[in-house]
């Protein structure tokens, strides 16, 4: 299935042009709305902190200067922290994807003793405010001799309940036609799973992967607790300490948090192909 | 589709582990070799230690402080790490909590009681006595400020602060005001505050704000804020009142802006826009203020004005403290007096971020900011300093102030009956212990 | 996602989605499942589970910082529900919750309106995309100027359109809807990759559409009678997530009040919140612990409730 078919409906007769048109206009509307913020931010970036503070604010920065990036790259140990934070991203991803796809199958589709009672614990999880956390994690980081370690930065995330709950959401959204066909032609559960299941679900698992991704990304009070020596901090670190406690570097605050998203959009640009690239593959018609 | 999968899996697994080796080369922790007890005698063995700050203008003194010490003991690294200071708290308590805590710290009098009465921080007495450290040379309120009342001491402070007024010259020259005098009172700084109030300009910034709003004016009024037996509030007597009543007449007289908007903008950032004359703060704010190159030749300092009982101002400071379970506590035992001492403070004079603690070293803070002519008044309030008024559970009751006083601050209730209630639930959490 | 070549509602499909099982396999446990769940239950007990019981342990001690503390019973949890600050606090968060739960049929109709597009997909989602990529500390700052009562964008733009402004961030009556804003604000993105990639309006058959449109029906219609009810598991599913995080909100409250300092502060907190000032600002550890649980009871009535009313709204599919 080609998009241009999914999106045939859009482009059926009866005023669709304009139809067309006027979802473009609420979009642009929206997506205007959106970023408003992000437009500020990034003028900022460009202003002196006098100015930032100035009464009435001003719109354009007068005298446009480059100096709060220069700061940033300066005061922030930019290349260390950032391979800290990808590396402990990759990391987290990649354990969270293994660990949830296996979890997420089994209780979406396989039967097994107390099913219910163990993923209502997981649900339970869920619900706890992460702030709970903290310490129990960090003494276990600690027992397992892995403070200031860069495993530590991604290990809790990677066990998180909310990676299982989604892709059990999502292989339960799958038909299950494909699996009791592949039973009845003897492959076993893992085969079921592994050569079946798992291609179809390649759309929600990119998706888990990009908001893992988001979360291993802005994460800021677990990586500051769980590295007492403060080796292995990750970008989001370097960021934060441009608030003193008397007076905030504005611009370079700003220009920090703009440089910092960039790798995540790329993220999401990257993971989106696979987002269509599985409903095309999953030779869902005919 | 899981031939990529694997990849990506495998592709993560090295990259981790290459990222594992490289930044394990970044700061070793301690090493062995290091002894433990007294008998101390190999100091030949490499150790480091992490010293660690809340990110700011400070952090270059620090590193220049620590690369001193270095120089002077080869064999002891110090590792300089800042924290946001927003997640400054949390962090230590967390890692504390945990059993883990930096070698060196900062620390500040309203958190020290729970770390100092659980056992957490390294009793520096002993080495204090061993290198007979002049106790005297470090200003009187903020030695009795962290004096747990133990008989130990916990560290030394680095620096300190007292309160005066900034004010804006050019401001004043608009309105055609005298500038402050040094013998200013009461009723001269509410008459000012009254002249200097215009359109689009306020007088002077009145925030709930105790360390640099009224609990100098409380003590100005004869008053205190914690009663001597540290039991009970004292925000009820009539000179306590009489110093809250210094702010209340103030926002009476519409000479400050309001809650609200010092809610939207800090009170500083609206004196450094130019539209507050005068505003009554610590020293703590000098570079700031000096790096603001359009403000810097309007600045002027003014003592803080006479009251009903003399001069008064708060004082605190931050101390350099050790942790208890430190694995290296003669060498951080070692740096925190160094860290606390001449040559640093000497090194954090220059820089001009924060006004040392060591006597003899305020010259050179002044130096490094020679477009300030009255910085001197800083100096001279540690004259009438009173210690920060810490008792208790600090940080619970100091935070019930806006709750209780912002009723007094807009007129909807009397001060007197602001004072009662904030002092009843000081009272309640003093009682809880 | 289906392929069903008739109407969904009459597909031969178990509740759970769990296929009927044949004769052979019905009393089976299948222990490949048992292996699979092993790494994530093991990983959820260790660090997750037993951290949870030692807070909940904690509870029921005392407030000392460092070292043993007493067994106080359930004095924290009397002492909490007679905090006027609590139930405050509770009526904040379950309003902010609430409010931002609009956000989740924004989400859908954007979904479903960047569906209809031929071209500029990425670019909209992308767009919409970029304020939950975005540092939370950054974000508060920025809306913080937009909101500022005497010179923020917002109170510019209103006053433009001779609406007076208002102090979005500094009045204790306003400061919730505020954060609401900025909640939806930041939360589209999240749900919008959930709506669109989880269940996927993309994936609605267009057969589907089709049977629809020649029957004659208008496209709003054909939203509301077909998409929604096939997006209603995935809605529901996103529904659960957003009431759970909305309740444990924080950081955003932290952030855009600024500073301990805000005199709105006492009208604006959350119970999450109030456990970060009773646990790193007061050091009271039992007392924190309890917030904590409470927090976790409210958060399970709520699903529990959702659930219950799932059966009326969620279509099976």
């Amino acid at each position: 299935m080609s998009e241009t078919e999914i999106a045939r409906p859009a482009s059926r007769r009866g005023g669709s042009r304009r139809g067309e048109m006027v979802v473009h206009a609420v979009l642009i509307l929206g997506a205007a709305l959106m970023i408003v913020p992000f437009i500020w931010q990034v003028l900022t970036s460009f202003k002196t902190p006098n100015e930032v503070a100035s009464l009435p604010p001003t719109l354009l920065p007068t005298a446009p200067t480059v100096h709060a990036y220069a700061t940033f790259f300066q005061t922030v140990p930019f290349l260390r922290q950032f391979m800290v934070s990808v590396s402990s991203l990759v990391m987290r991803v990649a354990g969270q994807l293994f660990v949830a796809s296996l979890a997420g199958y089994a209780f979406a589709r396989l039967r097994f003793p107390g099913r219910d009672l163990v993923f209502t614990l997981y649900l339970l999880m869920l619900m706890v405010p992460s702030q709970l956390f903290l310490l129990g994690q960090f003494e276990i980081m600690k027992e397992l001799g892995l403070l200031s370690k860069l495993p530590a930065l991604a290990i809790p995330g990677m066990f998180s309940a909310f990676g299982t709950f989604l892709l059990r959401q999502a292989f339960r959204g799958l038909p299950a036609e494909f699996e009791e066909a592949a039973r009845l032609d003897g492959a076993n559960t893992w085969q079921v799973f592994w050569h079946v299941m798992l291609p179809m679900a390649r759309p929600m698992i990119a998706a888990l992967a990009v908001l893992t991704s988001l979360y291993s990304w802005n994460d800021l009070l677990w990586p500051l607790i769980v590295t007492p020596t403060g080796a292995n901090r990750p970008l989001t670190v370097g960021l934060a300490a441009m608030q003193g406690q008397y007076g905030t570097d504005y611009p370079t605050l700003m220009a920090g948090a703009l440089v910092c998203l960039a790798p995540l959009v790329l993220v999401f640009l990257l993971l989106r192909r696979q987002f269509f690239a599985g409903i095309a593959s999953s030779g869902l018609k005919g | 589709m899981h031939k990529r999968r694997l990849g990506v899996v495998a592709a993560a697994a090295g990259i981790a582990l290459l990222a594992a080796c490289s930044s394990g080369n970044g700061t070793p922790t301690s090493t062995a070799g290091a002894t433990t007890g007294a008998a101390a005698t190999t100091p030949a063995a490499p150790v480091t230690i992490t010293y660690e700050v809340w990110a700011g203008t400070q952090t270059p003194a620090m590193k220049e402080i620590a690369a001193a010490f270095t120089k002077e003991n080869p064999n002891i690294t110090v590792n300089v790490q800042e924290l946001p200071w927003p997640q400054y708290w949390s962090t230590l308590q967390t890692g504390a909590q945990g059993g883990t805590a930096p070698d060196a710290f900062w620390m500040l009098a309203q958190q020290i009681r729970p770390y100092a009465a659980g056992g957490q921080l390294l009793d520096i007495s002993d080495e204090i006595k061993a290198e007979n450290v002049d106790l005297s040379k470090y200003p009187k309120a903020v030695i009795d400020l962290y004096d747990q009342g133990d008989g130990k001491i916990y560290g030394l402070p680095k620096d300190f602060d007292t309160n005066a007024v900034w004010y804006n010259k050019a401001l004043f020259d608009a309105a055609g005001v005298a500038y402050p005098t040094a013998d200013w009172t009461w009723a001269d700084f509410r008459a000012t505050a009254k002249a200097l109030t215009k359109k689009g300009v306020w007088g002077t910034a009145a925030p709930i704000d105790y360390q640099s709003g009224y609990y100098n004016t409380i003590f100005q009024a004869g008053g205190r804020v914690i009663a001597a037996d540290g039991k009970h509030a004292a925000l009820d007597t009539p000179e306590a009142i009489k110093g809250i009543q210094f702010w209340t007449d103030i926002m009476k007289d519409g000479s400050s802006p309001t809650l609200q908007q010092m809610s939207d903008t800090e009170a500083e950032t609206i004196f450094e826009q130019g539209k507050v004359a005068m505003y009554m703060s610590g020293a703590y704010w000098a570079l700031q203020l000096y790096n603001n190159t359009a403000l810097r030749p309007n600045i002027g300092v003014a003592p803080l004005p006479v009251g009903p009982a003399g001069r008064a101002t708060v004082s605190s400071g931050i101390e350099n403290v050790g942790f208890a379970g430190t694995k290296h506590p003669q060498e951080v035992k070692k740096f925190l007096l160094f860290a606390s001492g001449q040559e640093a403070a000497n090194i954090q004079a220059k820089s001009g971020a924060v006004l040392p603690a060591y006597a003899g070293t305020e010259q050179t803070w002044m130096s490094a900011m020679p477009d300030f002519k009255d910085l001197q008044v800083f100096i001279d309030a540690s004259k009438y300093a009173v210690p920060l008024p810490v008792q208790g559970n600090a940080a619970e009751w100091q935070g019930l102030q806006t709750q209780y006083l912002t009723p007094a601050w807009n007129g909807q209730v009397p001060v007197e009956q602001a004072a009662k209630d904030y002092s009843a639930a000081i009272d309640k959490v003093l009682a809880a212990g | 996602m289906s392929t069903a070549t008739r109407v969904p509602v009459r597909r031969r499909v178990r509740r759970t989605g769990t296929p009927t099982p044949t004769r052979r396999t019905r009393r089976r446990t299948d222990w490949w499942a048992v292996l699979m769940i092993a790494p994530a239950t093991l990983g959820l007990a260790v660090l997750y589970l037993w951290p949870f019981l030692e807070t909940f342990l904690k509870s029921f001690k005392g407030n000392a910082l460092f070292g043993p503390s007493k067994f106080v019973g359930v004095q924290n949890y009397s002492n909490l529900i007679s905090n006027d600050a609590f139930w405050h606090a509770l009526r904040n968060s379950m309003l902010y919750t609430a409010l931002v739960l609009l956000g989740v049929p924004l989400a859908v109709v954007l979904a479903a309106l960047i569906e209809q597009v031929t071209r500029g997909r990425t670019i909209y989602q992308v767009l919409f995309f970029l304020p939950v990529v975005t540092l939370p500390v950054a974000i508060g700052m920025v809306w913080r100027l937009i909101l500022n009562g005497d010179f923020g964008l917002l109170n510019w733009v209103l006053s433009r359109l001779g609406i007076p402004g208002e102090y979005w961030v500094a009045d204790a009556r306003l400061t919730i809807w505020a954060f609401a804003a900025v909640g939806i604000w930041m939360g589209l993105g999240i749900n919008l990759i959930m709506v669109l990639f989880i269940s996927g309006v993309s994936a609605i058959s267009p057969e589907l559409y089709e049977a629809w449109a020649l029957d004659g029906g208008g496209r709003a219609r054909q939203f509301r009678s077909i998409t929604v009810p096939l997006l209603s598991p995935t809605i529901f599913f996103v529904v659960i997530l957003t009431v759970i995080s909305a309740l444990q909100m924080f950081d955003l409250v932290f952030i855009m009040l600024g500073s301990v300092n805000n005199t709105a502060i006492d009208g604006s907190k959350t119970i999450v919140y109030l456990f970060y000032e009773a646990a790193f600002v007061q050091f009271k550890q039992g007392y924190a612990a309890a917030i904590a649980v409470v927090l976790l009871m409210v958060i399970m009535a709520a699903t529990a409730i959702q659930f219950r009313l799932q059966r009326k709204w969620v279509v099976d599919v």
